[in-house]
């Protein structure tokens, strides 16, 4: 490039090695060390699922066999939560914290940190130290919920949800509940922190010529989800506060017997957590986008829709949050209500599936490893979506919360969906970021391992849950045997996928470095900085702003708008390295 | 098509507002308790213990158990609400299922007609089309309205109180960490007492008693919790609601199938939240009012109770145990009387003997009889203190049962008041958890 000769890098004295990986504030590093943290945490919350998916497939977990044991006066052969059930309330409570604060919601950050800043063609995130900060504070929130298995008393076993007054329990004598407050905490400054530096980054350090009608979706996505983060997470704080107060400080706020109420609670949590199940699935909505397009040779259908739809499922994330807790009785027209709030929600959503669908529609279809994944994923959303519908009735709803069958849904859109998304991410992003291809022959396994494994494990949760099997038990009765082993099943697929896919991972290191800028042979439609840089970009990204065309993402003519970005050699005012 | 036909009805009648009105008891009309019928060879104590007291030990590690059990919500819907419930997630589902199958249909029909084959074929260009955006963005609200009448019906119909019920009752249920107590309010009074008398259910021996249930008698749950939030669900009811500390939920149904039910605790409450077990049994109303009638004579057996089962390794005292029978037909003689302490006493062995003993004893032990003694043994054992008080009750009872029915009064049916669901009535002020 020219550029350089024009502008050279500012020289800066750097660390390497390990002191490199500590200190950088570079988004694509930050990025990586994400990546990994939630591949990591990833195996941990898997091990926990493990954990209960094996006590619920032994002798142990049938009521009537644990009767007829206590009867006869004998032991059961393996029974591996029956001295110690509140170690298994733990291990679900941890199960969920780890897979949602620390595996779904950083995975799609890994992502976005790596990408957005790439798409929209800036040098870096708008403040890359807070960036850095951010992601440094999930490493003490992980160590001390993790850690408080050894405290006296165990971790937090009262469920993500920490309901009062059980999360109250223990008050003074077991810390684990405060260290998952604490840990939930800071998991959320980091998340805080990560939402404006997006909106930042997008709204000000977007090249000049791109206006917010040439954004790719991935990037609207990642915007919409950062408003959600930065407006919704503080009430997460608030509530988890309520207890940590009312735990240790004589507060009264969820305390029915001091006039408190512990349906406040519930309340103020879910208006954060309904929000939140938008954060763990928009980012990926965007990318998907990209991956289908990109692989049937078109540009996505629709994208004027395609940003509403986003924007549409932002807004009434945050109207909808009581369809959680329905059963603690509240006026039927207040239910009512949110029942018609919930079911609108699938407008926004059908039509990003049906927009998807034409995106494919008359293209010439490549099934890489990371298109499959976007197949699969449709699939199974579909699915998990239907169950959502259902569940959205009031009247159906009293019957099935709290049920596996709610278990089989959100597992169905959060593993069917969001970490499908995130396969895909990776399978697509991946040679962008390391330089090396991950294998595609091993890709194969990995996806029908995972699909099939995904589809058993969570459709067998909806069969159990439909006959009647409630959620977060170690016991059931013998009427749920067969579907509960079913989903034991589904969980060992899923178990060697993902194993296939670590190594994966650590094998695509040994590969040979690709030399090209876009090895997907893409760029022609999809018009993205991030596919005109080198696998992977260097420091500080672009010199100048690389001179590909913008596609007009709203034309639906043959060519793109007739405007080239940057002059290809002129610096761009705005954008100074940082350090 | 008939569960289609169902639902419009239901629709029909919850719109035209047709409520029969309550009919009231008369209070100075008392009913008779009816007595079992007599089948050949089968004592009538131990039908009603069949009926009345089975629970979770009764079942065999299949799943079955006593007669009727039934377990899936939407499979073996057994309350008229859970009935309406079943049909309009049939008929959701049916409004929802194109949404379902359409774009997995398309995703196949796009997966094998698009895929890349390498014959040069130029893909498309175009990016949009409004016509079929705004088809797919109004076709699904189509089909959500159309969802709306019927949830909305049934919903106001499972939430207002069941005025339109002729016949009903009220039950306060209350969550503990890990069981249930059970409070029939409302229903029955005593002819004599005017103050009403409250009949409370609870546990045995640790294990929990269920709540009984008469077909075809509409029963509104008033929940609490005395601890944690716990939530009451048995599934083939099809009603759910949160019991929690300081709150009085409210639902409804009548059930409609006779039977023993079963279900777990369905809120996260601790430790022991997956055997905090729900057990009811529905019965027809004749034994439901024995049921009830039973129930009241419960405390007065208690001591005839310690004293035919004293502690482990304590012989039985004869003299106690003629003091207590005695003590308990001093209060009343009738045959209602003798035949409640015959219940109760046949009823507390079965649970005995499904309960596992206490550490360090074995049920052979709690019988005295040679240890390692059989089944066999411990049921003749069993038998044999049956006898005892069988013949003490017929030596003591028949001496005056030419009074008997002076000195008790029979029970009556009064109707029940309206208690209206209160969503938000704080009914708790206890410690402070």
């Amino acid at each position: 490039m020219t550029a350089a000769a024009v502008m050279p890098p500012i020289p800066i004295t750097r660390y390497s090695g390990v002191m490199d990986w500590l200190t950088t504030v570079d988004h694509k590093k930050i990025g990586l060390m994400y990546f990994w943290f939630t591949v990591t945490m990833g195996i941990v919350g898997g091990f926990f699922a493990g954990a209960i998916r094996v006590q619920l497939a032994t002798p142990g977990a049938v009521i009537e066999s644990i009767q007829a044991a206590h009867l006869a006066g004998v032991e059961l052969p393996f029974n591996l939560f029956s001295e110690n059930r509140a170690l298994f309330n733990q291990m679900v409570t941890m199960h969920a914290s780890v897979m949602i604060f620390f595996t779904i919601i950083p995975g799609f950050i890994a992502f976005a940190n790596y990408v957005v800043p790439l798409m929209v063609g800036a040098r870096d995130m708008a403040f890359p130290k807070m960036n850095a900060f951010g992601f440094w504070l999930l490493i003490p929130a992980a160590m001390l919920m993790l850690s408080s298995f050894f405290v006296q008393g165990g971790a937090a076993s009262s469920g993500w949800t920490a309901y009062p007054p059980l999360s109250l329990e223990g008050a003074g004598s077991n810390p684990g509940q405060d260290m998952w407050i604490m840990g939930v905490h800071l998991a959320g400054v980091s998340s805080i922190l990560a939402a404006i530096n997006f909106i930042v980054t997008i709204a000000s350090l977007k090249a000049p010529e791109m206006k917010w009608r040439d954004l790719p979706l991935f990037v609207w996505a990642t915007f919409f989800t950062s408003i959600i983060q930065l407006t919704a997470t503080p009430v997460l704080a608030a509530a988890v506060t309520m207890i940590l107060l009312d735990r240790n400080f004589g507060t009264t706020f969820t305390i029915a017997s001091s006039g408190g109420d512990p349906v406040l609670y519930q309340h103020i949590f879910w208006f954060y957590s309904h929000p939140a199940v938008y954060i763990m699935i928009l980012p990926g909505f965007g990318a998907i986008s990209h991956i289908f397009a990109a692989f049937s040779c078109k540009r996505v259908f629709g994208y004027l829709s395609m940003v509403l739809a986003v924007g549409a499922i932002t807004l009434l994330g945050f109207t909808v949050w009581a369809h959680h807790m329905f059963s603690v009785g509240m006026s039927p027209e207040l239910a009512y209500y949110f029942q018609v709030a919930s079911l609108l929600i699938g407008v926004p959503t059908g039509i990003k599936v049906f927009n998807w669908l034409a995106t494919m529609w008359g293209g010439t279809i490549r099934f890489t490893t990371a298109m499959m994944f976007a197949c699969g994923f449709i699939c199974l959303f579909v699915l998990g979506g239907f169950g959502g519908l259902i569940l959205a009735l009031v009247a159906v709803d009293f019957t099935l919360t709290d049920t596996y069958f709610v278990v089989g849904h959100f597992h169905m859109v959060l593993v069917g969906g969001s970490v499908m998304l995130l396969f895909a991410m990776t399978y697509y992003w991946w040679p962008k970021m390391t330089g090396h291809m991950l294998s595609e022959k091993l890709g194969k396994w990995v996806f029908w391992l995972m699909f099939i494994g995904v589809f058993v494990t969570f459709f067998a949760m909806h069969l159990s849950g439909a006959n009647g099997m409630v959620r977060r038990v170690p016991v059931y009765f013998a009427d749920f045997k067969f579907s509960n082993y079913l989903t034991t099943f589904g969980y060992l697929l899923t178990i060697v996928s993902s194993l296939l896919f670590y190594a994966d991972l650590f094998l695509s290191y040994r590969r040979p470095k690709i030399t090209v800028d876009d090895p997907w042979k893409i760029n022609d439609v999809q018009q993205s900085f991030e596919w005109a840089t080198s696998c992977p970009p260097p420091v500080y990204n672009f010199v100048t702003v690389p001179p590909i065309p913008v596609l007009d993402q709203m034309s639906d003519g043959h060519a793109v708008r007739d405007k080239t970005l940057g002059d290809g050699d002129k610096p761009r005012e705005t954008d100074k390295p940082t350090h | 098509m008939l569960r289609l036909l169902s639902l419009v009805c239901l629709m029909a009648v919850t719109m035209w507002g047709g409520v029969p009105t309550v009919v009231a008891a008369d209070p100075s009309k008392p009913v008779p308790v009816p007595m079992p019928a007599p089948v050949a060879g089968v004592d009538p104590v131990d039908h009603d213990v069949d009926t009345f007291n089975p629970n979770v030990y009764s079942l065999d590690e299949s799943g079955h158990g006593p007669k009727h059990v039934t377990r899936s919500p939407f499979t073996d819907p057994a309350s008229d609400i859970a009935r309406q419930v079943t049909s309009v997630t049939w008929f959701s589902s049916l409004v929802f299922l194109p949404f379902l199958v359409l774009p997995l249909l398309l995703l196949l029909y796009v997966i094998f007609k698009f895929r890349d084959t390498g014959d040069g074929r130029k893909p498309a260009t175009f990016t949009g089309n409004h016509t079929l955006e705004i088809v797919w963005t109004v076709i699904p609200c189509v089909a959500l309205v159309v969802v709306s009448f019927p949830t909305w019906f049934i919903l106001d119909h499972m939430e207002a109180p069941p005025v339109h019920q002729k016949d009903r009752m009220a039950v306060r249920v209350t969550g503990k960490k890990f069981a249930w107590d059970y409070k029939y309010l409302g229903i029955y009074k005593d002819a004599k007492a005017e103050e009403k008398q409250e009949i409370a259910v609870g546990q045995f021996l640790g294990i929990q008693e269920p709540l009984v249930l008469a077909k075809g008698r509409a029963v509104e749950l008033h929940m609490t919790s005395d601890d944690v939030n716990h939530a009451w669900w048995i599934p083939p009811f099809g009603v759910k609601k949160d019991c929690i500390k300081g709150r009085d939920t409210y639902a409804w149904f009548t059930p409609d199938t006779i039977g023993f039910f079963k279900g777990q605790c369905a809120e996260l409450c601790g430790d022991g939240h997956g055997l905090m077990i729900i057990t009811a049994v529905v019965v027809e109303k004749p034994d439901f009012a024995r049921f009830i009638a039973l129930q009241r004579v419960k405390d007065d057996t208690l001591k005839v109770w310690t004293a035919i089962q004293p502690p482990p390794g304590t012989a039985i005292d004869d003299k106690v145990l003629r003091e207590a029978v005695a003590g308990f037909l001093a209060k009343g003689r009738s045959p209602e009387r003798q035949y409640a302490l015959r219940f109760w006493i046949a009823c507390n062995y079965a649970t005995l003997q499904r309960v596992p003993p206490p550490t360090g004893v074995t049920i052979a032990e709690i019988f005295g009889a040679a240890k390692g003694g059989g089944a066999a043994e411990i049921a003749a054992a069993i038998r044999t203190r049956r006898a005892m008080v069988d013949a003490l009750l017929k030596e003591l009872g028949a001496v005056a049962s030419a009074d008997a029915s002076t000195e008790v009064a029979p029970i009556s049916v009064v109707a029940l008041p309206v208690i209206a669901p209160s969503v938000v009535v704080t009914v708790a002020t206890g410690a402070q958890p």
